[in-house]
């Protein structure tokens, strides 16, 4: 099978070698990128250690390694933010070890000269149970390798009652997870040996720390400093990052002081094709057997020799509004790959497709016998959680020995397990971030080797950008990582546990937090009871027990939804470990994730929500494992009330808002979508939940004037073509209003280009009256429409649109028209405001995706103006008109050039326009 | 009953009362013999006849039900209880003033039924009211503080508010501003602020435990002509059945099933019978039998050979007792201890720099290494609180003295007794106090509670050179030494008290008093 020629890695080479009529290295649906090999840059150990420790080192430090012990070794904080498998590890490893020596802990030849340490001790933190163990297993080796006597230890919640008390007396650096380190700084005085000596505070995998995690994590950590400074301890902090677009911000955030990054990566790197690869359209009208015979979940056979779809042969003209998902296409990548001796990971989203994906790859291979002659088609297996240890050992022995040249795997091997090496990767779907995405192709090809990786897209906006603008995969500004600790619900919690660990008092005020902040927070507690005293004196915690058991490191509130299996399921039939690991979810996020019927991926398997009982004081949702062939998607109702502007900048006449404000969201319908193949089998179910009212960060834009009438004259004849029904396509403002819908699903959609973001954080209301939505001038002194008496929410979003509608009667004249983008938890995430600092690079971003996707379609596709969660079931949607909004607001288009322009024409005609708004 | 220079409430939520045995309120009333019941919470008909049955003359208040029509009433003392009273009444005692619901304040303020009878202070008792915490904007306010401040504002004496719907324990004093500005909002340390314009009032607030979450509990608040209000919590697994040791609802229901209802009945009943009870075993009969006894006399019993001191020389254990500024302490401001064998006290006291907790510490600690390192220590609760604090701030100060520290032996009578089940003590609580009080102890102060100990140092340390805010370091001191001598009152009871065996067979009649008394 191998040429000679070129090696069986080659992009190209897959290219012309898979059987599809017109895929080739010209083809239209699939690009090679070639990634450059990096060479190593190194520096002797010696230059940067001292020789007790530089000669029992075996390699060469990379030139980051280096710069960072440098800045260690200054007792600067460092942010080593560079790829995986870069030796982040020893960074830390051989610090730790270096301040051992230096404390006389450990003598010359690396024995111990001191039983007991109390003078240099290092703590390290990761995000999960499962790194810490393999971070344990690395520095003991590390320290074997080094000839060292260092007392490594893992304390958590798996570490037996008996050996607690002999690790916090003996252990030289300590290993656990930032949710544990929440709950011991309860009791640290048993820490005090521990604290009192800490030289070096270690943080991994540190870009994880975003959103709500992050916002814990942050505020840990400064707990975690009130206490240290109290035994007397000041380390020093590593961080150990993947790649991110802003690793200084993070980190500083993070930590609360200056961190010096070193992000110039010196590890080599072995060349890699990159294809990114589109699957072929496809058109639902035709039928099953233009669909590329479709498989159900029942696993029909598909077979491509060369039928009817033919990829690239069909122009642009008809336009492309959908494609063969990726869970059919990529398996067959996967097939003709192993078939063809070369090593490969398929990455898959659940358990029950790495399943399918190795049917479907067998299928593949045998219904091509041309190309693949009589190959056995054992060899491929999936790898998942759910197949208990032996079988998962065996897997990964039988990858690393050849007996298997292809896994189809779960995120399970996007982290840290050995398997060997492997010479290729296919991704079915971008994973979203390219970090994640990096992470995975990066398990293929070691130290200089070639290798491959495939990322087969899906039909929808991010895989879409990434497969029609290759070069922003290779950019080395990577995606932002946001903390944001001005939470103040979050907050709350943590000053409560703060007070029970040590008293505030005035050393607090500015450096436990702003000084304005603190009093704040301790006068609602004062009035609540929680808290007493005062920070002149001290301020005592006065509620119940452990305070630090209500602090849930996944949610933003108190009041969160625990996740429980229903009584009556049989863990050992579904596989189900014993812990498992599900975290609290907030009431926003069980609303819209975990309502009755919905069903969910956890760890690869589907579980379905049989319940939610809120009434209880922990409310509590039961899931039971399923094997459906359909996932369930939300649909969000959304109106945003009493926005407070607090910033706001112009921007080509448009003015952008950042503030606060209230959301009411209502999860009220979902739709079951296949897995096989994407289709909607039903659509608007119930959910039978309640909206939510929730307090939030906004930023949201206002069309000047001037460019509102002419979009609203110039798209006055659109109707139907923005997807709604002919009885509904009168209004005048339809077609530009459905611009301002398009533009803010795109501008939501494509939010994960720039920041680490989860779509599913954010939210986004277009609307035809943007004054309506925001706070009243409070006159009356006291509240007015919408809130009850008593504060609970508003009946339904109908009263709250009549709220809005009435509102527009108090304005002084027509309001203007734009759209709100909002954080979707308790307090905002920090978000919002990122976006509002880089609104310009997002709506470029989403400009290009709306102006050059290829469906051709007025009202757009899922690759650029759809919304999967659309409350208002993606229409009205006009692409022309958002793309003219964005223009002009980035300048790129001036209001003259339009027809429809008249710079004569009276402002403020109307004297009341239809409160339309669409989320 | 109380004189006229304070009214004594009794306040159980009434869905409490709904749900809790008869014998259960009988044994509260009688116990606490309030002036009036208060029953706070969402209205309860049943709930307020349970307890009106109960009493005897004095009122049971319950404003939720509006009877009549009425929606304020007027409460000032009389004989035998409260009796309700007509605006404008003279008095010079303090006067409940009961509303059927917060809403009801607004109309209030303007009527001729504010008019207070004159009275000395007046407590304002709303059965719903509960503080809104709003976490996202960093805001607690006091519904209806509006109304609150301008009510209070016009009443002669000061103003307190009984409010149903917060914690029992809370005791919180708000400071409203007077006028037409709602308060609330984001929070400002309005107390301290003294460029504030408009005119404020304090106002006093404590909580009445309707909160509709954890347990029952009955609250006993002492209503002052000052307007101060002291509120102190009791479980109502505190009394009736439940107050033995071992009885929960289910049991009580069973007990119930054969006849017991009170714990004289308990007493009366042969202990073969109590076992035979499903649910209890040998055991718990026994116990519950004794512990029954022991509420009833006052009189603990032992249930085990051992001595919760082993006695080496003879002589009695130093009886120790610490005061810190709160419950995460800064520092641990007076060290008290009581040595029986000589009748003596030695106090160590943290009277000029509270910023500085070694001093004192290490003065404490000197002493007893010095003079009394052979002597054994005996604490109330000393495993909980009182050791692990020392060790801390000995860790942090005088980290040389640790070894001497865990060399000596340290004793906890609580753990002994309450924790280990060594003994059954009388006491509706396990609270040295309580338990000591039952046991026939007499301090010498009274009055004063630990958390207000606590809060008066910490008034201290926020001005440690103004002396009109220093504490009265004498009556802190006898309080310590109370708490001191206290323990060392309950150790000798113990110490005295009969043996009664776990597991002694002894047979009685359905209608004799089993005695338990052993022969080992």
């Amino acid at each position: 099978m191998h040429d000679n020629d070129t090696r069986p890695t080659d992009g190209d080479r897959l290219l012309e070698t898979f059987p599809r009529a017109g895929l080739g290295p010209d083809s239209a649906s699939a690009s090679v990128l070639t990634v450059p090999a990096r060479e190593a840059d190194t520096v002797p150990a010696g230059e940067v250690l001292d020789p007790i420790l530089a000669d029992r080192y075996p390699f060469e430090l990379y030139s980051h390694q280096a710069a960072a012990l440098r800045a260690l070794g200054g007792n600067e904080h460092v942010c080593v933010s560079t790829s995986t498998a870069s030796g982040k590890t020893h960074v830390y490893g051989l610090e730790i070890a270096r301040r051992l020596f230096a404390a006389g802990v450990l003598a010359p030849d690396g024995t111990r000269a001191a039983d007991r340490n109390e003078r240099a001790t290092a703590l390290c933190l990761y995000p999960t149970k499962a790194l810490t163990n393999d971070q344990r297993d690395a520095l003991d080796s590390l320290y074997d390798d080094l000839g060292l006597d260092i007392r490594v230890r893992v304390y958590d919640g798996d570490t037996p009652t008996a050996e607690r008390r002999s690790t916090r007396e003996e252990a030289d650096v300590i290993l656990t997870n930032v949710q544990a380190l929440n709950v011991y700084l309860e009791h640290h005085d048993r820490w005090s040996r521990f604290y009192s000596a800490l030289e070096l505070v270690a943080i991994d995998e540190s870009h994880t720390y975003t959103g709500v995690q992050g916002m814990h994590a942050a505020w840990i950590i400064r707990r975690l400093e009130r206490v240290l400074k109290y035994w007397g301890g000041d380390p020093t902090y590593a961080l150990a990052s993947a790649t991110v677009g802003n690793p200084k911000a993070h980190s500083e955030t993070l930590l609360g002081a200056p961190v010096t990054v070193v992000d110039d990566d010196g590890s080599p790197q072995g060349a890699r094709d990159v294809v990114l690869w589109n699957p072929p359209p496809r058109d639902r009208s035709d039928g099953p057997a233009a669909n590329d015979g479709m498989p159900t979940g029942d696993g029909l056979p598909t077979t491509d020799n060369g039928s009817s779809t033919n990829d690239g042969a069909r122009a642009d003209d008809d336009g492309v509004a959908d494609r063969v998902p990726a869970s059919v296409d990529a398996p067959k990548v996967f097939g003709h790959l192993t078939a063809s001796d070369i090593e490969t990971l398929l990455f898959c989203p659940s358990r029950k497709l790495t399943e399918l994906s190795v049917e479907r790859a067998k299928e593949h291979v045998r219904g091509g016998p041309r190309t693949y002659g009589e190959r056995a088609t054992t060899g491929i297996a999936p790898y998942h959680a759910g197949l208990g240890r032996r079988t998962r050992h065996a897997r990964e022995t039988e990858f690393q020995t050849d007996a298997l040249r292809g896994l189809a795997t779960t995120s399970a091997l996007e982290l840290g397990i050995d398997i060997g090496s492997l010479e290729a990767t296919v991704l079915m779907g971008y994973p979203g971030q390219r970090q994640s995405f990096r992470q995975r192709i990066g398990r293929a090809g070691r130290g200089t080797d070639h290798s491959l990786a495939v990322l087969v897209a899906d039909h929808r906006t991010l895989d879409q950008y990434v497969v029609s603008n290759p070069a922003y995969l290779l950019e080395s500004d990577v995606e932002d990582a946001v903390v944001d600790i001005s939470n103040d619900a979050v907050f709350a919690s943590h000053l409560l546990c703060a007070a029970d660990e040590i008293a505030l008092g005035t050393d607090d005020l500015g450096s436990f937090a702003d000084a304005d902040r603190l009093r704040a927070g301790i006068e609602m507690w004062r009035r609540t009871g929680k808290l007493e005293g005062h920070p002149e004196a001290a301020v005592h915690y006065t509620g119940p027990p452990r305070p630090q058991t209500d602090v849930n490191v996944y949610g933003t509130d108190g009041d969160d939804y625990r996740l429980v299996l229903a009584e009556s399921v049989d863990r050992d039939r579904w596989s189900l470990p014993e812990g498992l690991d599900l975290e609290p979810v907030d009431r926003n996020r069980a609303a819209r994730d975990y309502h009755e019927g919905a069903v969910r991926l956890h760890g690869g398997q589907q579980f379905e929500v049989v319940s939610v009982e809120d009434s209880r004081p922990t409310p509590v949702i039961e899931l039971a494992p399923v094997d459906v062939d359909y996932y369930t998607r939300t649909r969000t109702d959304v109106n945003v009330i009493e926005a407070d502007s607090e910033e706001s900048r112009t921007v080509n006449g448009f003015e952008l808002h950042f503030g606060h404000g209230t959301v009411l969201v209502h999860h009220d319908a979902y739709d079951r979508v296949s897995v096989g193949n994407s289709e909607t089998l039903e659509a608007g179910l119930p959910t039978g939940t309640e909206p939510i009212e929730m307090e939030t960060q906004l930023c949201w834009i206002e069309v000047p004037k001037s460019i509102e009438q002419t979009l609203v004259e110039t798209y006055r004849a659109y109707g139907v073509e923005t997807g709604v029904a002919p009885d509904a396509a009168d209004p005048p403002h339809l077609g530009y209003v459905a611009g301002l819908h398009a533009a803010e699903h795109a501008t939501i959609q494509t939010a994960p280009l720039e920041l680490r973001v989860d779509k599913g954080d954010l939210g986004g209301l277009a609307t035809l009256v943007l004054d309506s939505h925001y706070a009243a001038e409070d006159t009356s002194g006291r509240d007015t429409d919408t809130t009850p008496e008593d504060g609970s929410p508003p009946e339904s979003l109908r009263a709250a649109e009549h709220a809005v509608d009435a509102r527009q009667r108090q304005l002084d004249g027509p309001p203007a028209s734009g759209w709100f983008i909002y954080d979707g938890v308790e307090g905002g995430l920090g978000f919002a405001r990122a976006i509002y600092e880089s609104f310009e690079a997002l709506a470029a971003r989403a400009r290009d995706q709306l102006r050059e996707c290829g469906c051709g379609r007025p009202n757009g596709c899922p690759a650029c103006t759809f919304d999967e969660n659309c409350g208002n079931d993606n229409r009205p949607l006009l692409r022309a008109s958002a793309v003219d909004v964005l223009d002009l607001l980035l300048g790129e288009a001036s209001i003259e050039s339009f027809d429809a322009y008249d710079p004569g024409r009276e402002a403020g005609g109307e004297t009341r326009r239809p409160a339309l708004f669409y989320s | 009953m109380s004189g006229a220079s304070s009214v004594r409430l009794l306040s159980i939520p009434a869905a409490a009362a709904d749900r809790l045995a008869a014998a259960t309120l009988t044994d509260a009333v009688s116990y606490f013999n309030p002036d009036a019941v208060l029953l706070p919470g969402e209205r309860n008909a049943r709930g307020y006849a349970a307890v009106r049955t109960e009493l005897d003359g004095v009122p049971a208040i319950h404003p939720q039900l509006g009877r009549n029509g009425e929606r304020t009433s007027w409460y000032v003392p009389g004989e035998g209880g409260l009796r309700t009273a007509d605006a404008g009444t003279a008095v010079e005692t303090p006067a409940l003033l009961a509303v059927q619901s917060g809403g009801v304040l607004a109309d209030l303020r303007a009527g001729p039924e504010l008019a207070a009878p004159d009275a000395g202070a007046t407590y304002l008792f709303i059965p719903a009211l509960s503080v809104a915490a709003d976490r996202t904007s960093l805001s607690a306010t006091l519904p209806f503080a509006v109304d609150v401040a301008s009510i209070a504002a016009s009443t002669d004496g000061p103003l307190a508010v009984l409010a149903g719907g917060q914690p029992a324990g809370y005791h919180h004093v708000w400071t409203l501003p007077v006028d037409t500005t709602p308060a609330g909002g984001r929070a400002t340390p309005s107390e301290t602020d003294s460029t504030l314009d408009s005119p404020t009032i304090d106002v006093p607030v404590v909580g009445l435990g309707a909160t509709g979450e954890g347990g029952a509990a009955f609250v006993d608040v002492a209503c002052g002509t000052d307007g101060a209000a002291a509120a102190d919590a009791i479980t109502a697994d505190g009394f009736g059945l439940r107050a033995l040791d071992g009885v929960g609802a289910a049991t009580e229901e069973r007990l119930a099933d054969v006849g017991c209802r009170t714990r004289a009945d308990v007493g009366d009943v042969a202990v073969a019978e109590l076992s035979a009870i499903e649910g209890l075993g040998r055991r718990t009969a026994e116990r519950l039998h004794a512990h029954a006894e022991v509420i009833e006399t006052g009189e603990p019993l032992k249930l085990t050979n051992e001595q919760p001191v082993p006695t080496q020389s003879g002589r009695p254990p130093l009886c120790l007792d610490i005061e810190t500024d709160g419950l995460s302490p800064t520092i641990i401001w007076q060290f008290g201890v009581y040595d029986p064998a000589r009748d003596s006290y030695r106090a160590f006291v943290e009277r000029t720099d509270p910023t500085d907790p070694a001093a004192v510490l290490g003065q404490f600690l000197e002493w007893l290494l010095g003079r009394h390192a052979d002597r054994a220590i005996l604490t109330w609760n000393g495993n909980g609180f009182d050791y692990p604090q020392i060790e801390r701030f000995l860790r942090r100060h005088h980290p040389h003295y640790i070894e001497a520290w865990n060399d000596l032996r340290r004793y906890d009578l609580y753990t002994w007794a309450v924790r280990d089940g060594n003994a059954l003590l009388p006491g509706r609580t396990n609270r040295l106090d309580d338990v000591a009080d039952a046991l026939g102890y007499e301090p010498r102060e009274r009055g004063l509670s630990g958390a207000q100990t606590a809060a008066a140092y910490r008034r201290f340390m926020r001005r440690p050179d103004d002396l009109a805010a220093a504490p009265d370091w004498e009556r802190h001191e006898r309080y310590c030494r109370d708490d001191c001598e206290a323990l060392w009152h309950v150790y000798e009871a113990i110490e005295a008290a009969d043996r009664r065996d776990a597991t002694d067979s002894g047979s009685g009649g359905a209608s004799g008093r089993q005695s338990g008394l052993t022969d080992f």
